[in-house]
């Protein structure tokens, strides 16, 4: 089984230039009506630095001219935090202490019901790795149940099979958001100490998976700060662009969730400003103008303000990120992470009413957001 | 009888040519056709019954009468 | 694709971006002559019926002896069975794999036929042709060519012989942008800047008849049409200077961000 990097997603070669990129590389991938892949580099490099306040206005355009002034609202929901895996960075690893529960088909049920109640369309429905208590029937049947419920509902949980997609697309489910948390090889494994998740391979071919089996969409990201940022973005965007040119019938959706130093746990070895983080969300929006760009509430009341819309096209709100929790106190007191915007879904829409944005929660209806046309 | 060096007597055969009555005088070779039309045998390719010949299988082609052949070479073109 | 550093078809490299038509010519010895001045190694020819009162001018050998790769078209056919059968016959007379799958039933506007096309190119793929097809230029219709196999696929610049230059440009950014194959603009070209254009904007190569044909000077008009791509490809790798960005006056958006926050 390879651990290296395809070369079609391998960015070393753009590395030097994301480093070394002058103000001059800048300023002609801004005036660059199609920016490629050196563009982007520069866009990432420091040297851009100077040139947030233009890389903003134009992701904002850009951002207005494909997406509206509208913000997309989802919730997720952790179905369980059954989890074998040996993150080193997250809150479910097997060797953290806390219980462990699942959702039974009646509370979650009860969640469907609060999560609608507040207006979400949308869900997403979330697992640890593959697990005995959380396996692939287990999730496939909360799709099937959840699609009764809500207009989308995507999937976040383990690598699975192109068959497993396939049955997952069936039950109902649109996307599948699947993080490779870094595409350094070497880094993935010091990271994951054990369990399925040591496989780097079958990861990384996960999102083509997801696609081959016909699913409308992909979520792709990488876990900022676990590993050299530069490298992981460069790689993000060669994935998401080989994606692309491959299933061009399908969407790829981007993600940008930042690690933070956990209070007497993991501590990221690579720090991620918030300046940096603007920096390569305003890159993707003006290199690929089309594609969802996603933020979470890992990020604060402040930046996520700021950002939506400037970029950022979709949002989660009003999350929780222990197992359940929306319709009842959660039997699992820890979170997989900590939430940086508590915010109420009243207060939040205020704020990007004020901004001149309008949040929505339901955007296709699933009849048309079905398994994809076969190759 | 005989095999493939016994030469076939000519004789006369109506078939269509390019859209065109034609009245073949010869053994109905692919062969005799060409030299019968003064046609280049490497500059044209030919199609009899809506099937094309290829050069290497003209040998075995012999001509029926009605056959539509159509006989085509290259000319300018975009 | 942005320009990539060779040009290959079908496996083979070819130093030329300018495939030249010989269609439309008011004699072989000018359509030879330009052919020689382009620099050209590809170019497309049709087929017509012989006709012994008319002693067709012999093509074949006259361009092989030019070192040029003959790509037959299925000019004239009207759907892909036309066009299929005419391909073989092409590839009979000329030995080369290349084809170009052009199907126009309209003779007024000579537009292709993209679901004719699309069929004859995917079972030319098949049957192992270097398929070209030439194609209204559509950013899926493109994609789809690439996923049937084809070798490249040539958009049209504008209508056949009219002369009306890239009218196509946003579709061809679109196309250009997403395909993983060449490039290949074809029809409407008029001018050597318009070719110059064309590369600029990313094709890979461009295809030129009539404008050539119909030059006053044929020959001078194919040698500068050679020039023009040339110029064309060494630009866009020079990398064109950046265009002043326009301003627009807003409240400044990264206010937000705070410095060394992590």
């Amino acid at each position: 089984m390879s651990e290296v990097l395809p070369a079609e997603m391998d960015p070393s070669v753009w590395l030097s230039l994301a480093h070394t990129a002058s103000e001059s590389d800048v300023r002609r991938a801004l005036s660059n009506e199609a920016p490629t892949e050196a563009d982007f580099a520069a866009l990432v490099s420091p040297a851009a630095e100077v040139f947030l306040e233009d890389m903003a206005q134009r992701a904002k355009h850009l951002t207005e001219s494909h997406f509206g002034r509208t913000i997309s609202l989802y919730v997720p929901l952790y179905l369980s935090d059954y989890c074998p895996g040996g993150c080193v960075y997250c809150g479910f690893a097997a060797d953290r202490k806390q219980p462990r529960s699942r959702l039974e088909p009646d509370q979650m049920l009860r969640e469907f019901g609060a999560l609608k109640t507040m207006g979400f369309e949308e869900v997403l429905l979330l697992t640890g790795e593959r697990s005995p208590r959380a396996d692939f029937d287990y999730l496939c049947d909360a799709v099937t149940e959840a699609a009764k419920h809500f207009s989308a509902v995507t999937v976040e949980a383990f690598p699975m099979t192109t068959d497993e997609y396939r049955g997952l697309a069936a039950a109902g489910c649109v996307g599948v958001t699947l993080y490779q948390e870094t595409y350094e090889p070497i880094q993935y494994h010091a990271l994951h100490r054990w369990g399925p998740k040591r496989n780097y391979a079958n990861r990384l071919d996960a999102p083509s998976r997801v696609l081959e089996a016909g699913m409308r969409h992909v979520g792709l990201g990488a876990l900022l700060g676990i590993s050299d940022p530069m490298f992981d973005t460069l790689a993000l965007y060669r994935h998401a662009h080989a994606l692309r040119r491959k299933f061009w019938q399908s969407g790829v959706t981007i993600s940008f969730p930042r690690v933070c130093p956990q209070e007497g746990g993991y501590q990221p070895p690579f720090s991620v400003d918030e300046r940096f983080l603007a920096r390569i969300i305003f890159a993707f929006r003006i290199c690929m103008p089309d594609v969802p760009l996603n933020l979470s509430t890992r990020e604060n009341a402040r930046f996520r303000d700021g950002i939506a819309g400037v970029g950022v096209s979709k949002m989660s709100i009003a999350s929780r990120t222990t197992v359940g929790g929306y319709s009842e106190p959660t039997c699992s007191p820890d979170g997989q992470f900590e939430i940086n915007d508590d915010r109420d879904i009243e207060t939040f829409f205020t704020a990007l009413r004020t901004k001149g944005l309008e949040p929505f929660f339901k955007n296709w209806d699933r009849v048309y957001s079905g398994v994809g046309i076969s190759k | 009888m005989g095999g493939a060096s016994l030469k076939k007597a000519p004789f006369f055969m109506d078939i269509l040519i390019n859209g065109n009555s034609h009245t073949h005088k010869g053994t109905g070779s692919l062969d005799d056709l060409l030299k019968e039309l003064e046609a280049n045998p490497v500059a044209v390719a030919i199609m009899v019954n809506d099937r094309v010949i290829p050069k290497a299988e003209r040998v075995a082609v012999t001509l029926k009468p009605g056959d539509r052949v159509e006989v085509l070479s290259f000319m300018g073109g975009g | 694709m942005n320009i990539e550093k060779k040009f290959v078809l079908g496996g083979q490299e070819f130093e030329s971006r300018l495939l030249v038509g010989t269609g439309k010519f008011s004699s072989v010895e000018v359509m030879l002559a330009a052919i020689k001045a382009s620099g050209t190694q590809l170019v497309t020819v049709a087929l017509r019926r012989f006709n012994r009162e008319r002693p067709s001018d012999d093509l074949l050998s006259p361009l092989a002896k030019l070192g040029i790769t003959l790509v037959p078209n299925t000019s004239g056919a009207r759907n892909a069975l036309e066009a299929v059968r005419a391909a073989m016959l092409g590839r009979e007379l000329s030995g080369s794999r290349f084809v170009k799958v052009e199907i126009h039933p309209n003779p007024h506007h000579l537009m292709p036929d993209p679901i004719e096309t699309y069929e004859a190119a995917k079972q030319l793929a098949k049957e192992g042709f270097i398929v070209l097809p030439y194609m209204p230029a559509d950013p899926v219709l493109a994609k789809r060519l690439e996923d049937a196999g084809c070798a490249a696929v040539m958009p049209l610049g504008s209508a056949i012989g009219s002369g009306h230059g890239l009218s196509t440009t946003e579709m061809m950014k679109l196309i250009i942008a997403d395909s993983g194959i060449p490039v290949i603009v074809d029809a409407g070209i008029r001018s050597p800047s318009e070719a110059a254009a064309a590369m600029e904007l990313g094709c890979s190569a461009v295809l030129v008849n009539s404008a050539i044909a119909a030059a006053g000077d044929p020959v001078a008009m194919a040698a500068a049409f050679a020039m023009a791509v040339k110029a064309g490809v060494s630009a866009r790798r020079a990398g064109l200077m950046a265009q002043s960005c326009y301003a627009v006056a807003t409240s400044p958006l990264t206010s937000f961000l705070i410095e060394g926050k992590t």
